[in-house]
């Protein structure tokens, strides 16, 4: 049980990063932002661990169970703020994910979820299948939490509250184009593993919950998209069904994984 | 005998006490300073000296045996200087020792100018040392004053709110503009009647790098005038409409009875610009632009009042800085304090310089 005080490590260093990232948005010191950044850093590399001896221990890619597909959903998210942050200079969006993934992780700790699922052998196709889709939720993650940072900034320039906040947050346009680039980002990565889906070879029934579940969010993503590319909805709508998207996913993915049928897949090698 | 630190003073004119009307007939201008700073520490006495000459302030600092010759001596300076007939006595201050090295920590760190917190005053002090300096009238007294006062301002900036937030109109539709656009640069500008405060704020947001300015007013001349004066370009009062498509900033201070923009004609304007972002500066009374507009999304309006009200919420912060400004220099005074009670120690000076 050795991984589990890794996650458990992480998750604290998380619940930490979250309480200076608050800090830090209210204290406008700019060198703040990026104390958050490393403490987030620190409880990505014990995540990290995490995963790297669970993976060892079980001979897979460590998502065979809700309690490793959740380690696993939040570890994707922390990566994608790790790449975003430093590339558009928004160490601030780490005051964000770092709560996010403390709930994802406590969630994940704190529930009788981590029930052993010996798997054969399941051979690279699936395995990058279930991992791309997993990465991709975790850029669509951030893209949500980019979105929730220009909606809170929008509404400060609206209303005329001109708080700690509204000097801590970047510009509206700055986070509009990262929020943009993230989603689409999020998108692609998400469709290239959910098409993989289609490549796998497998027995019995196909597994109808995740697949129609994948296909409502793989549309809703992609009706998003496509208003977006054509300039139809005004940049706080885009926000708002971003992070309606992402909550969608939040409330339904631990469910759906409980209740879709294990898929069946034939022994290799 | 006066005491060692006693050496160290500071005194002159500044806008707490006198007009503007007497303080420009007094204000040096830089190519003046070595020359005056010749004179002044001749005629007041001093071993060392620092002229400091700004819009609200003509001070001087200076290391001295005779404070009292200083402070009589230095009214008699600026009528012969400027050669003028004003008597500049009784506007005067002069403050020594202890009271001297605060009042400088003070200064530097903006806490004693007309806008709290404002930070133009620090580089000017850079300035008016550097110049006294490089002409050789400083000396141990003043070149640890000065350095140390420097300090102190880069501490209180950096550990207190009190250079936070614009006090002014103009400044604040430019940081609120940052916040909206990021960087200017991009950015296009239309002024709609060709008011005062209009054009200040114009001045502001250009200063900030925006590449093109259309001015439009009902008289045609006047917008031409302003166009001129600002670098831009005059748009007759029939086309403004139609312009306003291309613009990402408007401002507005007409002196029209009704809303010169609608939240119905702005609607349209909005599906045509796509999803820019558009920022609307109401500066006229009666107000030019429904606030209903405020409504739409992508599009941010203010008036006079919320941009007031702004530099007003700014500048109350910054003056709740003071206090904890003031706790921030406590331990830069007590050290140059300190410093100067060892000068008169035996040996001290000759460690000090080895």
């Amino acid at each position: 049980m050795r991984d589990h005080l890794w996650l458990f490590l992480a998750t604290l260093g998380y619940l930490a990063s979250a309480g200076w990232g608050l800090y830090a948005l209210g204290s406008r010191r700019p060198l703040a932002n990026s104390w958050t950044f490393l403490l987030i850093l620190g409880a990505f590399l014990l995540h990290t661990a995490f995963l790297h001896e669970r993976g060892e221990e079980i001979g897979h890619c460590p998502i065979t169970n809700l309690f490793e597909t959740l380690a696993f959903f939040s570890w994707s998210l922390v990566l994608t703020y790790l790449v975003v942050g430093p590339a558009y200079r928004m160490s601030i969006l780490g005051a964000f994910t770092a709560p996010v993934v403390f709930l994802i992780n406590f969630f994940a700790l704190s529930t009788p979820v981590d029930v052993p699922n010996a798997l054969p052998h399941l051979g690279w196709t699936l395995e990058l299948h279930a991992t791309l889709a997993l990465l991709g939720f975790g850029v669509l993650g951030v893209a949500a939490l980019a979105s929730v940072a220009y909606l809170i900034q929008e509404h400060q320039l609206k209303r005329h509250v001109l708080g700690s906040w509204f000097y801590s947050l970047p510009n509206v346009g700055r986070l509009e184009l990262v929020q943009q680039h993230v989603l689409v980002w999020g998108f692609a990565i998400f469709s290239g593993g959910a098409a993989l889906g289609f490549f796998i070879p497998h027995r019995g029934p196909d597994d109808w919950v995740k697949i129609v579940w994948s296909g409502v969010v793989w549309a809703l993503y992609a009706v998003l998209i496509v208003v977006l590319a054509a300039g139809r909805l005004s940049h706080k709508k885009t926000a708002l069904l971003s992070v309606a998207g992402y909550v969608f996913i939040l409330l339904t993915f631990w469910g759906i994984n409980s209740l879709s049928e294990a898929h069946v897949f034939p022994h290799e090698g | 005998m006066i005491s060692t630190l006693d050496q160290v003073i500071c005194g002159g004119l500044t806008f707490e006490k006198t007009a503007v009307e007497l303080r420009e007939k007094v204000a040096f201008r830089a190519s003046q300073l070595p020359a005056a700073l010749v004179e002044m520490k001749r005629e007041l006495g001093l071993h060392e000296a620092v002229l400091v000459s700004t819009c609200n302030r003509v001070e001087y600092f200076g290391a001295t045996s005779g404070p009292t010759q200083a402070a009589e001596a230095w009214p008699a300076f600026l009528r012969r200087f400027h050669n003028i007939a004003e008597d500049f006595a009784a506007p005067s201050f002069q403050l020594r020792g202890e009271p001297c090295v605060e009042h400088l920590f003070s200064v530097a760190s903006g806490l004693k100018s007309m806008v709290v917190g404002e930070t133009e005053i620090l580089g000017q002090l850079k300035d008016a040392y550097d110049i006294a300096r490089s002409e050789g009238q400083t000396g141990k007294w003043l070149n640890r004053l000065f350095q140390s006062s420097f300090a102190a301002a880069k501490s209180v900036r950096s550990r207190t709110a009190i250079t936070r937030g614009s006090v002014s109109v103009g400044s604040v539709a430019v940081e609120l503009a940052e916040k909206i656009f990021g960087d200017l640069r991009g950015c296009r500008v239309m002024v709609i009647g060709a008011g005062e405060t209009s054009e200040r704020t114009a001045r502001a947001l250009l200063s900030h790098g925006l590449p093109s300015i259309l001015v439009a007013n009902r008289t045609h001349e006047r917008a031409a005038a302003l166009a001129q004066e600002l670098g831009g370009t005059a748009v007759r009062w029939e086309d403004w409409e139609a312009r306003a498509v291309e613009v990402d900033i408007m401002i507005s201070s007409t002196s029209a009875p009704h809303y010169v923009l609608t939240a119905e004609k702005l609607e349209g304007l909005v599906r045509q610009r796509g999803r820019r972002p558009l920022f609307l500066i109401d500066l006229a009374v009666p107000r030019d632009f429904e606030p209903a507009i405020n409504l739409l999304d992508d599009v941010y309006l203010y008036d006079i009042d919320d941009l007031q009200s702004i530099a007003q919420g700014h500048l109350r912060s910054r003056q709740t800085e003071i206090v904890r400004s003031v706790e921030i220099l406590k331990p830069h005074v007590e050290r140059y304090l300190h410093w100067a009670s060892r000068q008169g120690e035996p040996g001290f000076a000759n460690r000090m310089q080895a």
